[in-house]
């Protein structure tokens, strides 16, 4: 099986929170500079450096991800600071959502959650996949994690 | 079943007791004076005394043949029926005033939700542990073969005691037990004024000063000390744990009375922990978990369902007791690992270094702060024990983890308890070259991040490992299936939803026609599953289930030859492919895995035609 990648335009949504993130986290900055704490070039330098480096992670993070789904498992990797790779045995599935967020809707992706009854790892998101895509992994999956019969998970 | 009529006017107090109080104060030092704050809190007390008198009206209880309904609720009503077999823990707890009037509250726990799913406030002692037993029984006599009705009512009552704590062993809790969310407390508060502090002692010379600093260091430590020997005292008093038929049961608590249930079926993770004041002493603590939520005292401590102490040799004969996980001899991390925690070790010590100097030049005083260096001798031996007590081991049905030199904890965890397995490299990790591998289980405690992981172990290792524990998953659970489905043949009634049912006596009844002569498929509650794949999920356009698979290919004949109700019970009557689970339960044994290795077979198949789509 093929390991698959998520779709390009994922990385507008991740650029786009980047942007988000830096210009929540300038904010204080700028406030400082508003009140004559800081000097003018603060906020800028502060906002520049956040937003070169929420980018360059965005970038980073759609090269990384990648999914597969296996005989038994569904195995993802990801992570740029840190890489994390989970398995997923379908037979620990409990339920698969697909969903859209109006960001994901502006740029016309959607993902897909996938819960188990684990503690840590109890929701994997998949994220950047077409609408079709979406509820066609959801349906896979559905019918994989029936297919492999879990007994009682806990 | 109605609650206790005394939990009445107690519920009522407790809920607005505090209340009660505030106001009568207020109102008795206002212009109206004692009359009007008799008045006001007896209308309080009034009202409060109404809706529990209404409360206690609407609740009910029942114990029903597969299900403990619960009907609750005065404004918005609400009726809830909880399956014996989902009850991961029964909790009863007394405090000092409800052993007074007589009352308990029963706290029942599934593995959904956050919070306690049954809540039963309050019930006569004598009730609830009624309750508990008879949940226990039913369960049990859901699960286990026909006549277990009669068996588990002569085993109900036979409790082996496994562990009581002995005077010694909890004095030795008591003092082993250091509660330091004092300091913690005092360190938030203080950090924010040591500045001010400052402010007013500039004259102070720094060696009284220091001795302050110490003498005040020395006696917080006392007092958290003793309040952590108080809590554990309290809490572990009169601990005890016993087993009975599949179920561990366990009491404790000197003001507050627990006692509460675990089936042993449900045990998540076992962990025994230690540090080295007890390894010196050669006692440990084992804490058994669940997926429900934290029996007792709500999240933070995780489980409390624990044996507080004991000889180490005796803890781990009761954790085989309770898993049976052999010996395990541990895979230490590679060697190298070791300079990875000397360097962490040594970047603590030199960021200790710089904040005392920075105090130091800060307050002006004329600390050593240059101390903390002196500790640098401590880094390589402290590297080098991290590294020895670190490890995993891969048992035949367990994996276990060790963890950490200073509180060090072994985890055990069944392989058919993992629900999903992650290798996470950090940056520093990759330095290194390598990755923690961790086994995720729904136990509580895992919410607090302590999980069993294997750290730091070569990424080609790790690598393995998260197959090896993905695979010997699927192993045993396939062990499970066959067990349950070879179990269900003979028994005729089975734990897996009725799933079984039909399948398992199709083999057992269809030789034999009955009375009236006709053949016909049962239609009893049972037999027929929702859950069962048979129906036709929409597979949004893919073909998968539009031709029968393999795994029917191999047992459908086989289910016709045996059984002319095989093809009934099936129900839907359509070609399948659907039918993996019931395949491997009607043929059982080897076919079982024979069938279920076709079913993963064609699903890898099929999942490739559906990706080249």
């Amino acid at each position: 099986m093929t390991t698959k990648r998520l779709h390009p335009r994922v990385r507008v949504v991740w650029v786009l929170r980047a942007v988000l993130a830096a210009a929540v986290l300038t904010a204080p900055v700028a406030g400082g500079f508003y009140f004559g704490y800081l000097p003018g070039w603060a906020p800028l330098v502060v906002g520049a450096i956040l937003l070169a480096l929420g980018v360059v992670h965005a970038l980073l993070r759609y090269r990384r991800w990648s999914y597969e789904i296996r005989e038994d498992a569904l195995y993802l990797d990801r992570g740029v600071i840190t890489q994390v790779r989970t398995t997923v045995p379908l037979v620990r599935i409990q339920h698969v959502d697909s969903r859209r967020g109006p960001v994901e809707r502006g740029v016309g992706l959607a993902s897909c959650v996938v819960y188990t009854a684990g503690s840590r790892g109890a929701d994997v998101r998949i994220p950047g996949l077409t609408p079709d895509g979406a509820s066609d992994l959801r349906e896979e999956l559905k019918r994989l994690a029936i297919r492999a019969d879990g007994e009682d998970a806990v | 079943m109605k609650l206790a009529p005394q939990s009445i006017p107690y519920r009522a107090l407790q809920k607005v007791a505090g209340v009660v109080v505030v106001l009568f104060f207020v109102v008795n030092d206002s212009e109206w004076g004692f009359p009007a704050a008799a008045g006001a809190t007896g209308a309080v007390l009034l009202v409060a005394g109404a809706y529990e008198v209404a409360y206690y009206r609407r609740f009910e209880y029942e114990l029903t043949e597969d299900t403990l309904d619960i009907r609750s609720g005065v404004i918005s009503r609400r009726e809830r029926e909880i399956p014996y077999r989902r009850i991961q823990n029964v909790d009863v707890s007394r405090s000092v005033i409800q052993r007074a009037i007589g009352v308990a509250a029963v706290d029942l726990e599934t593995a959904g939700g956050s919070s306690t799913e049954g809540s039963i406030r309050f019930v006569t002692p004598e009730e609830a542990t009624r309750l508990q037993r008879e949940v226990q029984r039913r369960k049990s006599a859901g699960s286990a073969a026909d006549d277990g009705d009669a068996a588990g009512e002569d085993r109900g009552p036979v409790e082996e005691e496994l562990f009581a704590i002995s005077p010694r062993e909890l004095a030795l809790v008591g003092a082993l037990s250091f509660d330091g969310r004092l300091i913690g407390l005092l360190a938030f508060a203080g950090s924010g004024s040591v500045p001010v502090v400052s402010g007013y002692l500039p004259d102070v010379s720094t060696l009284a000063l220091s001795a302050v600093a110490v003498a005040a260091v020395g006696a917080l430590f006392l007092v958290s000390w003793g309040i952590g020997a108080a809590v554990s005292f309290s809490n572990y008093y009169g601990f005890r744990l016993a087993r009975a038929g599949d179920e561990l049961r366990y009491e404790r608590g000197l003001f507050r009375r627990y006692s509460g249930s675990i089936p042993t079926e449900k045990v998540q993770t076992l962990t025994v922990s230690d540090n080295p004041a007890k390894r010196a002493l050669g006692y440990a603590t084992l804490s058994i978990e669940t997926a429900g939520y934290a029996p007792g005292q709500g999240g933070e401590y995780g489980s409390e369902a624990a044996i507080p102490i004991a000889r180490s040799g005796r803890v781990y004969e009761l954790a085989r007791e309770i898993e049976s996980f052999g010996d395990p001899s541990f895979r230490r991390p590679p060697r190298r690992i070791r300079w990875r925690y000397a360097f962490r070790y040594a970047l603590l010590l030199a960021v200790l270094v710089g904040v005392a100097f920075a105090v130091d030049w800060y307050v002006a005083a004329d600390i050593p702060w240059y101390a903390p260096a002196a500790l640098l001798l401590a880094v390589p031996p402290a590297a080098h024990l991290k590294w020895k007590h670190r490890g995993y081991w891969l048992g035949e049905d367990h994996l276990v983890t060790r963890n950490g030199f200073w509180s060090r904890s072994v985890r055990i965890v069944p392989y058919y308890r993992i629900q999903n397995v992650i290798d996470s490299r950090s940056v520093f990790q990759r330095r290194w070259s390598v990755a923690t591998v961790v086994a995720d289980t729904a136990g509580t405690s895992s919410l607090t991040g302590s999980d069993a992981a294997a750290v730091d172990f070569d990424v080609e290792e790790a690598v393995d490992l998260q197959s090896e524990l993905a695979g010997r998953l699927q192993e045993a659970l396939r062990d499970r299936r066959s067990e349950v489905g070879s179990f269900e043949w003979f028994e005729g009634d089975g734990e897996t939803d009725g799933e079984g049912d039909a399948d398992a006596e199709a083999p057992d009844e269809s030789p034999d026609i009955p009375d009236e002569g006709v053949v016909r498929s049962d239609f009893s509650a049972s037999t027929r599953d929702y859950s069962e794949p048979a129906e036709r999920v929409d597979t949004g356009g893919y073909a998968v289930d539009r031709f029968p698979s393999d795994a029917d290919v191999a047992h459908r004949p086989d289910g016709e030859e045996s059984s002319t109700d095989a093809v009934d019970d099936d129900g839907d009557g359509i070609d399948g492919g659907d039918d993996a689970d019931g395949g491997s339960a009607e043929v059982g044994g080897d076919a079982a895995e024979d069938a279920a290795d076709d079913s993963d077979g064609s699903g890898e198949a099929e999942t490739d035609e559906s990706q080249e789509r």
